[in-house]
């Protein structure tokens, strides 16, 4: 009998362990995959969109396009995980003006109620100018509009 | 009391196997899970990379027809929009696949493709963009790996049926596995002449004709005053059919010991030297001066073939050795064409070498960037891109450099 009142005293509360222990494996494993999943939901969408400024700049840049404007509804999703996100960017000159200078466009998307943040670099031309502005994916008019100057400089934005 | 105790300790032991299979598994069915995505998001960068080279034509947008390393990297022809190419910024890029070949005479060394003998485009290093500027300027440097290849779609297959009186050419035009049924070939003959010319220098003679394929995709020409079987040719065909266009070319030489090898030397400058091959094969002596006569032609906007004069410089001798300078001949254009230059050993023993100027005056491929195989997962995506005219595809081969993981 003594025995037995031992080993029901060990199994017992191994057993509650259980109770708890499947849950926070559970959840920490499912933690990880959710935020592997949405930091590459969002580095994808931010690559994206790179990308469509880069091909809307150099659409533009062509000596046969007159001054204009051009807006461009990108094909990104609204949420990542039922989560907006919210995309901001800044433009630097990366070499001396003299030598054939390339501007860069950094930019930078943060997703909404989570701490996930994801970059991607964009290589323009000098002409390229970069207008404060920030891209909301849940607004319904969110865009990139690209403008182009009569001294054929190219203005960059965020719309919507 | 035993049976009770060992039931208790089986039971434990089994509870914690079940916590280790449920983890284990679990931990398995979410790594494919995020695997999966990883695969995508890599098949969705090789999209937007792709589109982003050839979409866009760098910077300076001109920067194919100029000496400068370019600070955009991108491959569309400046003078178009859309999925067309430029012939010279394909050309400066560092070929992944012929050997690369040194000149010592230059102390240079030049990106190679070679497509059969007698058809070069050597590129020197110093006016090459390598894969890890292209990389670096693409802005991947580090994160991904690439591999872009650029093939012909048109396939003009060229051979000789009959060597003489009179020479029998077949000409098979295919696209992408079907032959191309009543395709308008314009081709130039071009036959060198070893003892026609002023001095020692080789003359030619260039015949320019207009031929359509059968059912089958072929055609046959036929020249009949070719008498002799070392008499040295080159023919270049273009085929044409429903905006599609392709090239092809074939030569037969007498000589192919020694010969003349063309070096792009300066792109902006459209300056070529050409060299002796026994410089570039090092072989000892005995050695024979080389003669040669060079003649430059395009594809003209109504696809015929036209001669574009060279200055002075297009004849001249060349010899192996120390104290045996170079010569050069000047491209005065930059639209894409053909440099044919005939040369002559001796009354008998000469031949003709071929260069594209652009890379698709000949249909040349290229291939730049690093070798795919052996990479852990590779996304591809192709596009159909015009080359001055020429139907390309495109191919790029992308993987991430942490294996499977994507940099985020």
């Amino acid at each position: 009998m003594p025995h037995i009142t031992i080993e029901y005293a060990i199994l017992v509360p191994v057993l509650i362990l259980q109770i708890f222990l499947f849950p926070l494996t559970t959840g920490w494993l499912m933690s990880t995959w959710v935020d592997s999943r949405r930091s590459l939901a969002l580095q994808e969408a931010a690559s994206h969109l790179g990308s469509i400024m880069q091909q809307m700049y150099f659409s533009l840049s062509h000596d046969t396009i007159l001054a204009g404007s051009v807006t461009q509804k990108p094909d990104v999703p609204l949420y990542i995980e039922n989560n907006p996100y919210t995309g901001s960017a800044t433009l630097k000159t990366v070499v001396d003006e003299t030598q054939n200078a390339s501007k860069i466009l950094d930019i930078t998307f943060k997703l909404g109620n989570t701490g996930i943040t994801a970059t991607t670099r964009v290589i323009l031309g000098q002409n390229a100018l970069w207008k404060n502005s920030t891209f909301v994916s849940n607004s319904a008019t969110a865009c990139i509009v690209a403008e182009k100057f009569e001294n054929g400089t190219i203005s960059l934005s965020f719309g919507g | 009391m035993a049976g009770s105790t060992i039931d208790h300790l089986v039971s434990v032991v089994a509870f914690l196997a079940a916590i280790l299979i449920f983890i284990s598994l679990f931990n398995q069915i979410l790594q494919t899970a995020a695997l999966y995505q990883r695969h995508r998001s890599l098949a969705m960068k090789c999209s937007d990379l792709l589109d982003n080279m050839l979409l866009s034509p760098g910077i300076p947008s001109n920067w194919g027809q100029t000496n400068v390393t370019p600070t955009g990297f991108g491959l569309q022809d400046p003078e178009f929009t859309q999925y067309r190419l430029s012939a010279f910024s394909l050309m400066r890029l560092l070929s992944s696949v012929g050997a690369p070949v040194y000149y010592p005479k230059t102390n240079q060394w030049y990106s190679n493709i070679t497509v059969g003998f007698g058809n070069f485009l050597l590129t020197s290093f110093s006016e090459a963009i390598n894969y890890s500027t292209a990389s670096r300027l693409l802005g991947i440097n580090g994160t991904y790996g690439f591999q872009l290849t650029i093939t012909p779609i048109v396939t003009l297959s060229i051979s000789e049926i009959k060597s003489k009186s009179p020479l029998r050419i077949a000409v098979n035009v295919a696209g992408r596995g079907f032959p191309l049924a009543n395709a308008a070939v314009s081709y130039c003959f071009l036959t060198v002449d070893l003892t026609g010319g002023e001095g020692s220098f080789p003359s030619y003679k260039t015949t320019y004709g207009t031929v359509y394929t059968d059912e089958k995709g072929s055609t046959l020409l036929e020249f009949s005053e070719i008498t002799k079987e070392d008499t040295s040719y080159a023919l270049i065909a273009y085929a044409q059919l429903s905006g599609l266009i392709g090239v092809g070319y074939h030569q037969r030489v007498s000589s192919t010991g020694q010969y003349v090898v063309p070096f792009v030397d300066n792109i902006a400058e459209g300056r070529v030297i050409i060299a002796h091959s026994y410089d570039v094969q090092y072989f000892g002596p005995p050695v024979a001066e080389v003669a040669y006569n060079a003649t430059f032609v395009l594809l003209a906007e109504d696809f015929t073939l036209r001669e574009i004069p060279l200055g002075a410089d297009k004849i001249g001798k060349v010899n192996y050795g120390e104290g045996q300078p170079y010569k050069n001949v000047t491209i005065p254009t930059h639209n894409p064409g053909i440099l044919v230059i005939t040369y002559r050993k001796s009354a008998v023993e000469g031949g003709v070498i071929m260069m594209p100027w652009g890379i698709s005056a000949m249909a040349f491929p290229v291939v730049f960037g690093e070798d795919p195989s052996g990479k852990e997962w590779v996304a591809t995506d192709i596009r159909q891109v015009i080359v001055n005219d020429i139907a390309y595809q495109a191919t790029l081969a992308l993987w991430s450099l942490e294996g499977y993981q994507v940099i985020r």
